[in-house]
């Protein structure tokens, strides 16, 4: 391909990075080498290929959204080791009771909410041993293969669906944030801003989600009364709230109001780095654990899947292939005002299913800001159908731990992941075509 | 010696695989480690799912794959074809998580050892790795789905292989002891007489050439086993055939024979290439194939 003739209007840098982002994806997906020597390749070869100086490759490799990856996924690890499962596991027994219905639903919103702020990767590490064990608790000597789906799934969708709600709910929307930013006539879309035009998708979801969920899972128990007795044994002996379970809660909210109040200041990612070092500074976590349980790799493949967006946006080649699929589409993309965000979402959600949600956003995502339409709704489109990855266990964290417990099958995410991905489809088109003109009008946002 | 059982899942295959394995361990004394390739994660998402990992230990939920293993202790105790302690209690905290495995040793009465296993990955590629680490001299498991898998599992298995198919549950089998000039010839009568010897089964001794006139390093290997088996005290029914040698062994192993032989010493690369007569027979045999290495 290197060799190739290419068409006139793309640059030759252009051409180069569009071979390296196909051999990147191909990588990524089929995982033939460890993936951090696929981020180390790219770098390699964005010098190599002439694509950019080795200077300009090594800034691209580290900026914000980075920063907000390594901070947030080091805070999860902080998070993870205060024991606040067991706090969550009361509050759910509190608040649902033991309808299986409620149960469900409860998972699902508590899930929703808590993925919103601190990444459904870490939601699902809390809630993935509560639900667990009501489903242990449950088993008699019935087959409760559905009633375990319905759990496993309202934690792992619930997450997803929350993970959309404000930036700090996944790396994408950080990494989104970012591109805005260097558009050629930059968006600023603040903490709040973004709240307010993607919050109302996660209460919608949350609904949507338990609902979708139990009709395609007909539970084979309507009341879990031995399994909730079971599971409130099980947590009785925590007592009240201890010191360090407060500490760990106070440190989150000062990052959190960080992110609403001094964002635009200093950025998510320095916040997220100040959360991760309040953390280990006031003793909540130590460096080793830290250490050892950060996927270290996955920091630079994200490093490496930015840097080559970023590339792709400064050789033109972004904009080569939204023209391109402007061209394709005729007349179409000007007489239905839909359409442009449609094969947006159709793009994104076929690539987040078969890649990861995150470097779906970081490859694509200057692409679909040139692809026709308002730049700040296709790269809210962009940023929120990316986490549509409910057919497969490989595309969001969530639902590849919950299919990591070897309790649910490939054929239950086709079975859920159909209804929902309809539905969300459906929920963000409107959303695009009616919420979004309205409260950018109402709170100027640009 | 020490072999290893190879095991899916939880289901009657599983449990016949165990079965068949144990009761060859059983004719040699052999240690016994039982392995479960669990599914790996992709590494992409690793981190996250390890994450999930802490909690759930502290919750006492079991390391996916771990519950299979337990079946398979609860399957052995069952099948009472080898003696473990009835007394052992398998708790998550008992299992011991080594870098890439995850292990757990069990008492066994009569004094060989038991082994569980826990590996993360493709189920040949992980098993090959244990077996190169771990130098076990016997590798049992279920015929894999695809010919491709069998191929590699007869070349890359660096250890004698039995590849269960069709199993019969009484253990009614005769064997079928294949001899020919290749140079594991003799480990396999060897091997073929132990179990006869241990088991009183009845031998038939067959080897089988391309064209009418044998080799004589065929006919050498042929009177040597008939000796062997002689010396050994067990009487064989002895038979020399021209043919196709893969479609003649698996037509008179019919379902009710184990097939014993010796792995081929074909150059690797041709063995990649074209297959051997082990191979083959691995594939096409409706009956259990031992292939000694």
């Amino acid at each position: 391909m290197y060799w190739l003739p290419y068409p006139d209007s793309i640059s030759i840098s252009g051409y180069r990075t569009l071979i390296l982002t196909i051999m990147a994806i191909i990588l990524i997906i089929t995982e033939p080498v460890p993936l951090p020597a696929t981020a180390l390749l790219i770098a390699v070869l964005e010098v190599s290929f002439h694509i950019a100086p080795p200077s300009e490759v090594a800034q691209s490799y580290m900026n914000d959204s980075v920063f907000f990856i390594m901070g947030s996924l080091m805070m999860a690890v902080a998070i993870v080791h205060q024991g606040l499962d067991t706090r969550l596991a009361l509050g759910i027994i509190k608040f649902t009771g033991n309808k299986v219905s409620n149960i469900v639903f409860g998972f699902s919103l508590i899930s929703a909410v808590l993925a919103s702020f601190i990444g459904e990767h870490t939601v699902v590490a809390l809630m993935l041993p509560v639900g667990l064990s009501l489903v242990r608790n449950s088993k008699g000597h019935r087959d409760i293969t559905n009633l375990t789906a319905l759990i496993l799934f309202s934690i792992a969708y619930g997450s997803t669906v929350g993970s959309v709600g404000t930036p700090s709910g996944g790396a994408r929307n950080a990494i989104l944030i970012e591109y805005l930013k260097n558009l050629p006539e930059p968006i600023y879309l603040s903490y709040l801003e973004w709240i307010l035009m993607a919050y109302p998708m996660v209460f919608i979801g949350m609904f949507t989600t338990s609902i979708m969920l139990k009709m395609a899972f007909k539970p084979e128990y309507i009341h879990l009364d031995t399994a909730i007795r079971k599971l409130k044994i099980q947590v009785a002996h925590r007592g009240k709230i201890t010191g360090k379970e407060l500490l760990s809660i106070i440190i989150f909210g000062i990052v959190f109001m960080g992110w609403i109040l001094l964002n635009e200041e200093l950025g998510m990612g320095i916040i997220a780095l100040a959360g991760a070092f309040l953390y280990m500074a006031t003793g909540l976590v130590e460096w080793k654990d830290i250490s050892k349980n950060t996927n270290w790799g996955v920091i630079l493949l994200f490093s490496a899947a930015i840097s080559l967006g970023i590339q792709m946006k400064n050789t033109g080649a972004a904009q080569w292939i939204g023209n391109s699929i402007i061209g394709y589409s005729g007349d179409a993309i000007s007489n239905l005002t839909f359409l442009p965000y449609f094969i947006n979402i159709l793009l994104t959600t076929t690539l987040s299913n078969i890649m990861s949600s995150s470097g779906t956003v970081a490859v694509i995502g200057p692409i679909t800001l040139n692809m026709g339409g308002d730049p700040l709704f296709m790269g809210m489109t962009t940023a929120i159908s990316s986490a549509f990855g409910y057919f497969s266990a490989v595309a969001a964290p969530a639902c590849m731990i919950i299919y990591s417990s070897g309790l649910v099958k490939v054929r239950d995410f086709l079975r859920a992941g159909w209804r929902m991905v309809i539905i969300s489809i459906l929920i963000l088109l409107l959303f695009q075509a009616f919420y979004w003109p309205f409260i950018v009008k109402f709170f100027n946002i640009q | 010696m020490n072999f290893l059982i190879t095991i899916k899942d939880t289901s009657q295959q599983s449990k016949n695989i165990l079965q068949i394995g144990t009761k060859i361990a059983n004719a040699f004394s052999a240690n016994l480690s039982i392995i479960h390739i669990g599914k790996k994660s992709k590494a992409m998402i690793e981190g996250d799912i390890n994450l999930a990992r802490i909690t759930m230990g502290e919750w006492n939920i079991l390391h996916p794959g771990i519950e299979v293993l337990n079946w398979a202790y609860d399957a052995l105790k069952e099948l009472n074809t080898i003696e473990i302690d009835s007394d052992t209690e398998l708790k998550p905290e008992n299992y011991v998580n080594h870098t890439k495995r995850i292990t757990l040793s069990i008492p066994q009465s009569s004094g060989q050892n038991v082994e569980l296993i826990l590996r993360e990955g493709e189920m040949i590629e992980e098993t090959s790795k244990d077996i190169d680490e771990f130098k076990y001299d016997l590798a049992i498991l279920g015929c894999p789905k695809r010919k491709r898998h069998i191929h590699q599992v007869v070349q890359f298995f660096n250890a004698s292989v039995l590849i269960v198919k069709n199993f019969n549950k009484d253990w009614t089998y005769k064997i079928q002891l294949c001899v020919d000039d290749s140079r594991a010839t003799k480990r396999a009568v060897v091997f073929g007489t132990k179990i006869a010897n241990h088991y009183k089964k009845e031998v038939k001794l067959l080897t089988v050439s391309k064209t009418n006139l044998f080799k004589s390093g065929y006919r050498n290997a042929h009177r040597w086993a008939q000796k062997y088996l002689k010396r050994s005290q067990i009487d064989c029914e002895s038979l020399l055939i021209s043919g196709n040698p893969v479609e003649i062994i698996s037509t008179e192993a019919s379902d009710n024979h184990i097939i014993i032989m010796g792995k081929a010493k074909k150059n690797e690369f041709f063995k990649y290439i074209w297959g051997s007569k082990p191979i083959h027979v691995a594939q096409k045999a409706n009956a259990p194939v031992l292939l000694i290495n």
